[in-house]
């Protein structure tokens, strides 16, 4: 960890004509800008040179802005092949997509502080493998750590049952980790104790989009710079995927697209569109729906639908009724066909629905979801009034996690109708999709057991297991958790972490020995007396699962470390490549997965390296969006292996799913349901697979299923959790500045200095009320955090919702505290705080309830309620070095 | 120019270089007014080397004067070399947000970054008083475009 105090140099290093040039992309947001690694020895003392004919550039110091000038923050020293190395990072400025202009965020353009280095706050980097005895975590051996967890691993499988066997994992950070780690949990463990990251099973993100059938990665970015009209819905791409709006949406603006942001809170991107004709829609949380419909039915009732889009392009009645392209008995059917509440019959009868709802009269919505109805009513003459030429304006749409993280199934529903009624989805500019949050790095390696889950409802349906509310209740005896905090990211963090605490350390069975059979006779006992055994994966010790939880910790190895291939959010798949040596024996995810199948007697897991991890799974992306298997086909043509072949396309890479022409060159696809795409009409030739979703949607038919969206479905929860006395609503998520949990930022002195702790916006008003001031340090509580005992119960339809779950007695009550340093600002809705969303020590997820969507069985994790009060000073608040309580929303 | 290794078989001529930030006079306190940001070079003539000194009326890290409120920060960039003049706030008491990328910085504390893409704060001139008179004695931090403050 980094102390808040950061000293800048005053001159940096410069590579050498010579220096090795290495390709590679941003390990942090879903844009993944190409970066250029310059590397060269450190012996010898040579270094580049102010002039063109002297450095690796061909550049002239001072450098032309835009130019290839090197923060000290991108020179870091590694070792290579055992020697010290120079290494400079920077974005690359001859690359022809993404981050054209040769472009970077602060996360990514100072990447080169990632890097393993022991005299900087790097150090502390999982080296060895290590195993908790007498409570300390101490170095062993590879062998002996996988050893044990694979004699325990078995044991709790034959005993207890494969759903015993918890595996709790990243799904992006590389597909060759990715597909190990899923054909080892989900084809030879077999559990359906499964789950990602960011949901507490495995679950769709986006159950509106599934169901219109958009797909979440359609569009391509150019696409977002293209549109006229741009609804961005819960996100600011400026402070969560910068460059996809400094590059494209900031210059869609800059010719005259107007861009609404439906938000709380206004930061950078908010501003420069308010201040360039577009719109700020500051939402109240969870009231999007209202706000979407009203938009909608201003819509529909002026008749500015996109009729002819809308005729060809939208199912009918028999449309929606042949289903949604993956059958019933898996997906929510009921809610659509036997209780009526999302399938329409066409846009007609979603019109009908739409105009009988009084609450998306304009100034219903306008009143529950504090948005004025004047902007409501430009935002739909922006999106669809059609011009003074008769032409229609083109509207995309983009939504993000403050969106559809706060009332998951509505507003997705609500938002695909909204996409399909502007004609937004199949053609350039026009389209619907999601920002994307982290890179798409997912390869599945088996499927999903659902039949094994014990999560089954009346009726046919049957759920992917809760793996939160099945470990809260005991029954996970062996969890592996690989590169995630799990706790902290999950809702009902403290009560999470106090039964993590009871399930391991609280167990009388602990390691007091160094001896393989009186070891693996405690943790035998740990898991029959109803303990938890937790195996730990990940590159840093992670409080509390590592620190405080984990019986057994594997180090990983990085980005940088090992070459990895991985997508971003427009599909765009590159080699990251590895460049320095990983530190002490942490190794690749792939590698510990494989060593560790093989001790517990798995088959398929005798990789040499993460080249033949990704030649193995090229095949199963065959029909994803992702789709690269003809890239292997190419490379086993050319006689290269598959990583070679994307070395050569550098950091341009290609956009899934790729496809072969007859001579043998590559191509890829821009956008997803391009309806004014042409294929060959002779079909694919060869091994090429033509999948619907390139020119039509995800559906049966390949049309569009517009559905409803009721309030009702959510309303009960929404006013239940709503601020009640002196509360606020405490909502969350990225600031710029910071990656996810921090594990990176933490380590970089000027990252600390700008965030030393963990913050919370308070309006200007309601700070006043409060007597807090920017600077002070304040708790934020709530003594009234619902959680769900048990999965979903119910038998009717009635029962599913947050009443009929409090009428079933299956909602329980707890408390919950974090402490912030205030900040206050203007540019936060009154009524609303807004908290960065995962600080480890202090999570935001603590204030909101673990109660899952009732109908996707995703969290709404946006919905956070606190009480604020001051309890003192930071020391930030009269001191200058650290932190800044300046607002994040002042223009050019 | 200067000869290195001067009377051995290695002499050679080279030319001199700055390695000490010169002491530059830079404007009079009494001249300063309010708000207004008075622009000036250094630590040379070259690119990069525009400058503003301006008296914000609060307290700032690094501030000089019987109210600490006086800074000088350097006008590019730190993240990719926009011009940053004219961008001064005083409500804020920021500068940006830079056309290029929209980066904003603290100029009550040190020109840290507010919000944007900057990869360091932006470089502060440190000042000293004398009597009314206001010198430039060195940077914080590495102005853009170059590898080295005083070589370009």
């Amino acid at each position: 960890m980094s102390t808040p105090y950061y000293i800048p140099d005053e001159n940096v290093p410069l590579p050498p004509k010579d220096a090795d040039v290495i390709t590679t992309a941003c390990d942090y947001c879903i844009v993944a800008c190409g970066y250029k690694v310059y590397r060269w020895p450190v012996k010898g003392g040579k270094n580049g040179g102010s002039t063109a004919e002297t450095n690796a550039f061909d550049a002239d110091f001072p450098v032309a802005p835009l130019g290839p000038w090197v923060a000290p923050n991108q020179h870091n020293i590694v070792l290579h092949d055992g020697e010290p190395h120079h290494v400079v990072i920077i974005p690359d400025k001859d690359t022809e997509f993404v981050n054209t202009d040769g472009d970077s965020s602060l996360r990514g353009g100072c990447i080169a502080q990632k890097c393993y280095n022991p005299e900087k706050p790097t150090r502390d980097r999982l080296t060895s493998p290590m195993m908790r005895i007498y409570g300390i975590l101490q170095p062993v051996t590879w062998d002996f750590a996988l050893d044990i967890a694979a004699e325990i691993g078995k044991y709790v499988i034959k005993k207890h049952g494969a759903n015993a066997y918890g595996v709790k994992t990243f799904s992006y950070q590389y597909m060759e980790n990715t597909y190990a780690i899923s054909k080892y949990a989900l084809r030879s463990v077999n559990t359906a104790n499964f789950t990602f990251h960011d949901t507490p099973s495995d679950v769709s993100s986006t159950p509106g989009f599934r169901d219109a059938g958009f797909d979440n990665f359609a569009p391509a970015y150019e696409d977002w710079k293209n549109a006229e009209t741009l609804l961005i819905c819960g996100t600011d791409p400026y402070e969560t995927k910068t460059i996809l709006f400094t590059q494209w949406i900031m210059k869609g603006i800059q010719n005259g697209q107007k861009a609404i942001f439906m938000v709380p809170r206004k930061t950078a991107g908010v501003a420069y569109a308010e201040q360039n004709g577009g719109l700020w829609l500051d939402v109240t949380p969870g009231t999007d729906l209202l706000v979407v419909n009203a938009i909608a039915r201003i819509i529909v009732e002026n008749g500015w639908q996109d009729k002819e889009w809308i005729e060809k392009w939208v199912n009918d009645k028999w449309g929606s009724s042949s289903g949604f392209g993956q059958g019933t008995r898996n997906t929510p059917w009921q809610w659509r066909t036997t209780w009526g509440k999302f399938q329409t019959k066409g846009f007609d009868d979603w019109s009908k629905w739409l105009l009988s709802q009084d609450e998306f009269k304009l100034d219903a919505a306008a009143e529950v979801s504090g948005v004025d109805a004047a902007k409501i009513q430009l935002a739909a003459e922006m999106m669809a009034k059609p011009k003074e030429d008769g032409t229609r304006p083109k509207t995309s749409i983009m939504i993000e996690k403050g969106f559809y993280w706060s009332n998951n199934t509505g507003n997705t529903q609500a938002i695909s109708a909204l996409g399909i009624t502007v004609g937004a989805g199949g053609r350039p500019g026009q389209v619907i999709g999601r920002g994307g949050g982290h890179q798409r790095g997912g390869v599945k390696g088996g499927k999903y057991p659902r039949n094994k889950s014990p999560m089954k409802l009346p009726g046919r349906r049957r759920r992917a297991l809760d793996t939160d509310t099945w470990t809260m209740a005991g029954h996970t005896r062996f969890a592996h958790v690989i590169g995630t905090t799990w706790i902290q990211s999950m809702l009902g963090s403290q009560q999470m972490s106090a039964r993590f605490h009871e399930l391991t350390r609280g167990n009388p069975h602990q390691i007091q020995s160094i001896n393989r059979e009186k070891i693996l006779e405690t943790l035998k006992k740990r898991v029959d007396s109803g303990g938890m055994v937790v195996v730990n994966q990940d590159i840093y010790l992670v409080d509390p699962i590592g620190n405080q939880f984990a019986d057994i910790i594997f180090p990983a190895a990085t980005w940088g470390e090992e070459d990895f291939l991985r997508a971003n959010g427009e599909r765009r798949i590159r080699l990251y490549q590895k460049f320095y040596d990983a530190p002490g024996e942490a190794k690749p995810d792939w590698w510990i997965i494989a060593q560790l199948a093989k001790k517990m007697g798995f088959e398929g897991f005798d990789w040499e390296n993460s080249n033949e991890v990704a030649e193995e799974l090229a095949k199963f992306t065959r029909g994803s969006r992702k789709d690269f298997n003809m890239v292997k086909v190419a490379a086993k043509r050319e006689g290269k292996t598959l990583h070679q072949k994307f070395r050569e396309m550098g950091t341009n890479g290609i956009q899934g799913p790729v496809f072969m022409n007859d001579d043998g060159s590559l191509e890829g696809t821009i956008r997803l349901h391009d309806t004014t795409r042409k294929l060959p009409t002779d079909g694919p030739a060869a091994l090429n697979m033509f999948n619907k979703k390139l020119t039509h949607f995800n559906s049966q038919t390949g049309k569009c299923n517009i559905q409803k969206s009721p309030w009702n479905l959510f309303s009960d929860y929404w006013e239940w959790m709503k601020p009640k006395g002196d509360e606020l609503w405490c909502t969350s998520g990225r600031a710029n500045e910071r990656w996810q949990s921090g594990f990176d930022d933490t380590r970089r002195p000027y990252i600390v200095q700008r965030w030393p702790d963990n913050w919370v916006e308070i309006n200007t008003e309601d700070a006043k009320k409060r007597g807090i001031e920017s600077g002070d340090m304040v708790l934020l509580s709530n003594d009234r955090v619902p959680s769900l005992k048990d999965t979903t119960l119910g038998v009717e339809g009635s029962d599913y919702s947050f009443s009929g779950q409090m009428a079933n007695g299956n909602v329980e009550f707890s408390e919950a505290a974090v402490t912030a340093v205030a900040m206050v600002t203007r540019a936060v809705k009154p009524g609303v705080m807004y908290m960065d969303f995962l600080h480890v020590s202090q999570p935001a997820n603590a204030l909101a309830g673990r109660v899952v969507d009732w109908i996707s069985g995703n969290y709404n994790y946006k919905m956070g309620v606190a009480k604020v009060t001051k309890i003192g000073e930071s020391p930030y608040k009269h001191s200058f070095r650290s932190m800044s309580f300046a607002p994040r929303d002042i223009v050019i | 120019m200067i000869t290195m290794n001067a009377g051995t078989p290695q002499a050679k001529e080279v030319p001199a270089q700055i390695t000490e930030y010169p002491r530059k006079f830079v404007a009079k306190l009494s001249d300063l007014e309010p708000d207004v940001p008075f622009d000036f070079n250094y630590p040379d003539e070259g690119e990069y080397s525009d400058n503003m000194v301006v008296k914000m009326g609060v307290k700032a890290g690094g501030g000089i004067g019987p109210d600490q409120d006086v800074v000088a920060f350097n006008y590019a960039c730190t993240h990719q070399g926009g011009s940053l003049y004219d961008s001064y706030k005083a409500d804020t008491k920021s500068m940006g947000a830079c056309p290029l990328h929209l980066s904003t910085y603290d100029l009550t504390r040190h020109g840290i970054l507010i919000s944007g893409q900057a990869y360091q704060s932006l470089p502060q001139i440190l000042l000293e008083l004398d009597g009314d008179d206001i010198y430039a004695t060195g940077i914080f931090g590495l102005i853009f475009g170059r590898k080295d403050n005083l070589q370009g």
